[in-house]
């Protein structure tokens, strides 16, 4: 008990001293307070980004592994392109099987194709006049026909390679045509028709590259709505309301879609080359639409666009491989957003990497400016060690009981810095962070705007991408918690020690009666 | 049989040249219910061998036997704080306490068993011709006689045994030395302390039962 008194007195009775070593402890403990608010707010934002964002996994051809496989040279193209026509298509069936995996949330897709319009006018800069070339004769008749080509992989006649030379009353035709042969996965309508499967799948929505001008976003997937992009809207001189009339060449079928809304597209907006984007002709739509076009013809084609939502990243090679046990073809990578999550998070990883430096560097300086007061104090100090030591007092409680002087003066100032800190961490960390605490709070907001639904999100629910659910941090006052209270209690003792570093050296090293022949 | 036994007992500070002992050979024993005197030239190692005594330093030779033990087997500390009494040539008081706080604070370390140690030590200093007044003033406030008195009661203050004191008279006038002289001689008369004074006045090796030279 008397090590506590001696303390206490000490503390007392040396208040130069003390209130010089109270000072830089309530200076560090405040700034650490700060920057440990800072790095917590900060793994919150990061904690939070990662929860709003998940890890989508997309499946995209290996071109390593195609050029593997492809030959070189001239002769080698057809070849190429077979060999890559082949290489079995993702279907839509294929997908559903993906997606029901333990390793997901959830999966959306866009399932796309394309129909041409006799109604509609496409948007582009460059169009071919059709040659009238269906002649009859006597000898011969031929039909070449222009648009549509929707079978797998057909080769078509291009670049008109047709003569006829006519004689009196014998015509004869000389048909020169040259073979193109494309994939059969391009989209070959004027019209691409987007199917998606959920908002979700609207990536385009959500990260804002869209943004609804006019209406709103469909409502029904599997209803001829649509919404078209506000190029095609305004050379077709369409409103919101008007229906639209697709028609599918191969069958000879026309389906009628009612416009939702307007889309602009703001990727572009630099583009000083071309007359319309390429968005132009896209017309966004349900996936089940799409799965009706198909139903209606089979041989119409299309291609899948597949996001896996998996759980964490932890699974994203247990997932990668399960494919691969599924069925899907070697040819296919599987691909994630991961690199993508990591740098969006990297200004806020920054500020936290700040902190942290400048946390160490203050710590570091104010171990050493404490230790030098100490040391400074230290031949005062030693004749009192000596004098504990010659009535005997034993070198333990002499070192406890310096230790205790300092962590009372520690504890003290580094409550008063803690709350002067928590207090002062909202300006600070508001400053340091905010732009990173506005696009938090703005992500929702925007969101919503980008589908044309202003304030309210309707009947519109985007519950697993967690865009909405994201917990909003516009104040960091709260950060000031259970961790922050710990590592600044751990900050004192490790001052402390250094603090009394010096007079416990003096303890153990000097002889008191040494000490002692000093003073006289 | 003495309290306190010196065999062969030689000491070499460290940072001195090997053959050049301080002292070398001391055999002497001291007896509850005595005073001793210990004179010798300034630097014949006086204060050295008091510090061999109280265990603050170690002999290079020889050994010291408290009550049969020797020191290099006890615990020092308890030693210094419950058997022996010491007053330093320099006082040794804590300059931030007062003079009371000091005698108190030795009463606490030692853990002596005194139901009212302020009531003690007031007596104490008391004791040693001071007043009350003086009890609660810093120590650099008092004159260096005054510190000595504070000194000698803060070492009676635990009941020790032994009492070393190192020229406990030399600040002080013929008439307090005479007083001073006059506690030791009653601890040691009646109640059997060992007192091993350091000292160079003729007055108080008239007073002791023995003197011992250091040459
Ligand atoms: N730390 C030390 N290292 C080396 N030699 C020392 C040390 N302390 C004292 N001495 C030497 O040891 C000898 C004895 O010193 P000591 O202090 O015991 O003398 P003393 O008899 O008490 O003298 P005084 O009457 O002046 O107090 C002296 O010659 C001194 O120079
Ligand atoms: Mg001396």
């Amino acid at each position: 008990m008397y090590i506590l008194k001696n303390s206490l007195i000490s503390i007392i009775r040396n208040k130069g001293r003390n209130i010089l070593i109270g000072i830089i402890i309530l200076v560090i403990s405040c700034s650490a307070t700060v920057t440990l608010a800072i790095r917590n707010t900060a793994n919150k934002l990061v904690k939070n980004y990662e929860e709003a964002h998940d890890i989508i996994a997309t499946i995209s051809f290996n071109r390593q592994q195609l050029s593997n496989n492809f030959k070189g040279g001239e002769d080698a193209r057809k070849e190429n392109i077979e060999a890559f026509n082949n290489i079995e298509a993702i279907t839509i069936d294929a997908v559903k099987k993906y997606g029901e995996s333990d390793y997901l949330k959830d999966y959306y897709y866009v399932y796309a194709t394309s129909l041409n319009s006799e109604t509609l006018t496409k948007a582009t800069d460059s169009f071919e006049y059709e040659v009238e070339d269906r002649q009859t004769t006597t000898s011969s008749s031929t039909t070449t026909e222009g648009g549509g080509n929707y079978g797998m992989g057909r080769p078509m006649q291009g670049e008109g390679g047709m003569h006829t030379i006519t004689n009196n009353n014998t015509t004869t035709v000389i048909t020169r045509s040259k073979e193109i042969f494309q994939s059969s996965r391009n989209l070959t309508g004027d019209f691409e028709l987007d199917g998606y499967s959920s908002y979700d799948a609207m990536t385009n929505f959500v990260d804002g590259t869209y943004q609804i001008s006019d209406g709103e976003m469909i409502t029904d997937f599997s209803n001829l709505e649509c919404v078209i992009s506000s190029e095609l809207a305004s050379l077709n001189e369409i409103s919101v309301g008007d229906t639209i009339t697709l028609k599918n060449d191969n069958i000879e079928k026309t389906y009628d879609f009612t416009v939702k809304g307007i889309y602009k597209d703001n990727s572009n907006e630099n583009d000083s080359i071309n007359m319309y984007s390429p968005s132009a002709n896209q017309i966004i739509t349900g996936s089940s639409v799409i799965e009706k076009l198909v139903e209606d013809d089979s041989s119409l084609v299309t291609n899948v666009t597949p996001s896996f939502i998996l759980k964490d990243e932890g699974v994203i090679e247990a997932f990668s491989s399960e494919l691969k046990e599924k069925g899907l073809n070697e040819y296919y990578a599987v691909n994630t957003n991961l690199d993508q999550i990591e740098s969006a998070t990297k200004s806020i990883e920054n500020v936290k990497t700040f902190a942290t430096t400048f946390l160490i560097i203050t710590l570091i300086i104010a171990s050493i400016v404490l230790f030098v007061i100490n040391m400074i104090n230290i031949r005062e100090r030693k004749y009192e060690i000596g004098v504990f030591r010659t009535i005997g007092v034993s070198k333990f409680k002499l070192t406890m009981q310096f230790v205790l002087e300092i962590l009372i003066v520690s504890i003290i100032c580094l409550s008063i810095g803690a709350v002067t800190g928590a207090f002062l961490s909202k300006p600070v960390g508001n400053s340091l962070l905010k732009s990173e605490i506005e696009t938090s709070k703005n992500a929702e907001q925007e969101i919503s705007n980008n589908f044309g639904r202003g304030d309210k999100m309707g009947p519109m629910e985007m519950n697993h991408n967690g865009m909405v659910n994201v917990t909003e941090i516009d104040s960091i006052d709260a950060v000031v918690d259970f961790t922050v209270i710990a590592q600044l209690l751990g900050i004192g003792i490790f001052l402390s020690l250094i603090s009394s570093l010096a007079s416990m050296i003096s303890i153990q090293r000097f002889s008191p009666l040494t000490i002692l022949k000093e003073r006289s | 049989m003495g309290i306190l036994k010196l065999e062969n007992v030689a000491y070499r500070y460290k940072d001195a040249p090997k053959d050049k002992y301080v002292f070398k050979n001391i055999n002497y024993e001291f007896e509850q219910g005595k005073m001793y005197a210990i004179k010798g030239k300034s630097g014949s190692g006086k204060t050295t061998l008091l510090s061999l005594i109280t265990g603050l330093e170690k002999c290079t030779e020889g050994h010291v036997f408290y009550d049969g033990k020797d020191l290099k087997k006890m615990n020092l500390d308890k030693y210094r704080n419950t058997e022996i009494g010491i007053v330093f040539q320099s006082y040794n008081l804590l300059p931030r306490l007062t003079a009371i706080e000091n005698v108190i604070l030795s009463m606490d370390v030692s853990k002596v068993k005194v139901t009212n140690k302020k009531q003690k030590a007031l007596e104490l200093i008391k004791s040693v011709g001071l007043s009350e007044e003086h009890c609660n003033r810093r120590i650099l406030k008092l004159s260096g006689g005054e510190q000595q008195r504070i000194a000698i009661a803060r070492s009676l203050s635990y009941n020790p045994k032994i009492i070393i004191a190192d020229e406990p008279t030399g600040n002080l006038d013929k008439d307090t030395e005479a007083e001073i002289l006059g506690i030791f001689k009653h601890l040691a008369k009646d109640e059997n302390k060992c007192i091993i004074i350091v000292t160079h006045s003729q007055n108080v090796c008239n007073e002791v039962d023995v003197i011992y030279e250091l040459k």
